[in-house]
C-alpha cells in the first residue's frame, strides 16, 4: 500500500550545506502520528539549485510539491495542513 | 576520448605471507623485496637461515640484504651468485653455508632472472599452468666449504604471469602425516596453485600467498612445523579507476558521460549529484540515496547499476584531498564516502579524473556557510597527490 506523503530530501551540495544536513534526521525525528504516512527517499539533487526562482536551499519535495528553505519543523507543519 | 591504455606493460605485485616456527616470535625465513626506482626492477629474494629463531632470523636477514644489493649492482645472475657465495657465512662445524634463498629479479621490460640456492623451486605460473624453466648449474667453489651448485634461470615474464617463492616449511608440509607421508612436495603445491587460480583468476599476490600458506599449515594439522612462507610476484593488468564529477561545460555533452560510464574498462565513482542525474537519465537508471547510514559530515552515497560508488561532490572530494594530504591510512578510518573514495584510488594503478566544468551559481553564493572550492582546482591537487606520494598514475580531462 502506498503511503500519503512521499517526503523526498535533497542531499546536493547546495541543499546539504545550506541546512540540509540536519533533515537527514527526519526519520528519527518524524512525529508519531505521520510515521505510517510517510516514505522518506533522497535525492542526489533535486535540480531546483539550478534553476532560478525556486528559491532557497535546502529543498524538499513532498509528493509533488517543492519546498524551499526547509526544515524539519517546516516539513511537519505541511505535514498537519494537509 | 581516449584513456592511458598499457598494454605490454603491466603492473608487478609483490607480497608474501608467512608462518613462523611453534612459538618462535622471529622467523628464520626472510622475504624481502625492493624496486630500484631509476632503474625500473623490482628485486625479491627469500632465504631461509638455517635453524629457527632469533639466529636463523639474523642470518636469513643478512643473506637477504646482501642477494639484494648484488643483485642490485650486477645485473648478470651468474656473477651476482658468485659474489653472495663467496661473502656468505659458512657455519664452522657443518661446513654448508647459513642460509639458503631464492633471488628473483624483473626489469623493466618484465624480463626475469632467477638465482636460487637450495631452495624448493621458484614455480611460475602461466595463467592457471605451471611452466617448466630452463635452469642451469654455475659451480661455486671456496676454500672453506664444499664446492656449491647455485641455479640460474631467465625467461619474459608475460601479463598473468605469476612467480611463486616457497621456502622448505610449505613443502615439507605435512611430513610424516598419513596423507602426506613424504611432505606437501612441489608438485602437489603445484597443484594446489593452480586451483587457486583456477578458481580466481585475478587472485592477488598477498591472497595467493596467503592461500598456499594457510594450506602448508593445515597439511601440518595446524601449526608451523618449519617457518612457512610463500612470496608471490604477479604481472597483472593495471586496475583502472574512473572519477566523473561535475556536469559537462556543453548539454550537448551530457551523453557522453554516460557513454564514458558505460564503456570504461575499470571500476567507476561519480561525485556529484547533478552529474549522477545525468548519467542515470541517459541510460535510464535510477539513483538511489542510502539516507540509512549518516556520517555526521559528508553527505549520504548512492547507488546507482553500473556505477561502483556515488558521492556528493565538493564536500566530498575535499575532504578525499585532506585525507590523502595527511597520508591517513583509509582502513582506520570511519567508513563514510570519502574513505571509500580513498580505498578505491589506493586500490588501483590508474587514475582517470573527467572533471565536468560547469558551475553552479548557488556554489559561489557569498551566503554560503562554507568557502566551496573550485572543483577542478580539488582535483588537480588529488592528481598531483596520487601522482608524487603514491606513485600512481593519473589523467584529468576536462569537459
Ligand atoms: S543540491 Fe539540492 S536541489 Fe541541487
Amino acid at each position: 500500500m502506498s503511503k500519503k506523503f512521499k517526503i523526498t530530501i535533497c542531499s546536493g551540495t547546495a541543499c546539504y550545506v545550506l541546512g540540509g544536513a540536519q533533515l537527514m534526521m527526519l526519520e528519527d525525528l518524524m512525529p508519531a502520528e505521520f510515521r505510517d504516512q510517510v516514505e522518506i527517499v533522497g535525492s542526489a539533487c533535486l535540480q531546483a539549485c539550478r534553476q532560478g526562482g525556486s528559491g532557497q536551499p535546502p529543498f524538499v519535495k513532498i509528493n509533488d510539491y517543492l519546498m524551499e528553505s526547509a526544515s524539519i519543523a517546516k516539513i511537519v507543519d505541511y505535514l498537519r495542513k494537509h | 576520448m581516449e584513456f592511458p591504455k598499457i598494454t605490454n606493460n603491466c603492473c608487478v605485485e609483490v607480497d608474501f605471507r608467512q608462518k613462523n616456527c611453534g612459538r618462535q616470535r622471529t622467523g628464520g625465513d626472510v622475504f624481502l623485496s625492493r624496486k630500484l626506482k631509476e632503474q625500473q626492477r623490482v628485486i625479491s629474494v627469500l632465504s631461509d637461515g638455517l635453524g629457527s629463531g632469533i639466529k636463523a632470523g639474523v642470518l636469513a636477514t643478512l643473506t637477504s640484504v646482501m642477494g639484494l644489493n648484488y643483485m642490485s649492482s650486477f645485473r648478470d645472475p651468474a656473477k651476482a651468485a658468485r659474489s653472495i657465495m663467496d661473502t656468505l657465512p659458512v657455519c664452522s662445524e657443518r661446513h654448508i653455508s647459513y642460509s639458503t634463498f631464492s633471488l628473483v629479479d624483473v626489469d623493466f621490460e618484465n624480463e626475469v632472472k632467477i638465482v636460487e640456492y637450495d631452495n624448493p623451486p621458484v614455480l611460475v605460473a602461466r595463467g592457471s599452468e605451471i611452466i617448466r624453466l630452463e635452469r642451469s648449474q654455475v659451480q661455486v667453489t671456496r676454500a672453506d666449504r664444499e664446492p656449491v651448485a647455485i641455479s640460474v634461470a631467465d625467461f619474459q615474464a608475460r601479463p598473468g604471469d605469476r612467480i611463486i617463492m616457497l621456502s622448505d616449511g610449505v613443502s615439507q608440509s605435512g611430513i610424516g602425516s598419513q596423507s602426506l607421508p613424504f611432505g606437501w612436495g612441489i608438485e602437489k603445491t603445484g597443484n594446489f596453485i593452480r586451483e587457486q587460480i583456477e578458481k580466481k583468476a585475478d587472485i592477488s599476490a598477498c591472497e595467493l600467498a596467503a592461500a598456499v600458506v594457510d594450506k602448508a599449515w593445515v597439511n601440518n594439522g595446524g601449526h608451523a612445523l618449519d617457518d612457512i612462507t610463500c612470496g608471490v610476484i604477479y604481472f597483472r593488468q593495471p586496475r583502472q579507476l574512473l572519477i566523473m564529477t561535475g556536469p559537462p561545460y556543453d548539454q550537448k555533452k551530457d551523453r557522453l558521460l554516460a557513454d564514458l560510464v558505460g564503456n570504461f574498462p575499470g571500476r567507476k565513482i561519480i561525485c556529484g549529484g547533478t552529474t549522477a542525474n545525468i548519467v542515470a537519465r541517459e541510460t535510464g537508471r535510477e539513483v538511489h540515496v542510502m539516507l540509512g547510514k549518516i556520517d555526521p559530515d559528508l553527505p549520504p552515497d548512492s547507488v546507482m547499476d553500473g556505477v561502483d560508488l556515488i558521492t556528493e561532490g565538493i564536500l566530498t572530494v575535499g575532504r578525499v584531498a585532506r585525507y590523502l594530504e595527511d597520508r591517513r591510512n583509509p582502513e582506520t578510518l570511519n567508513l563514510n564516502p570519502a574513505t571509500k573514495i580513498v580505498r578505491m584510488l589506493l586500490n588501483s594503478d590508474i587514475i582517470n579524473f573527467v572533471v565536468g566544468t560547469r558551475v553552479n551559481e548557488f556554489h559561489q553564493d557569498p551566503n554560503m556557510p562554507v568557502e566551496l572550492e573550485i572543483r577542478r582546482n580539488v582535483i588537480k591537487k588529488i592528481a598531483a597527490l596520487l601522482e608524487n606520494q603514491y606513485l600512481k598514475e593519473t589523467s584529468i580531462q576536462y569537459i
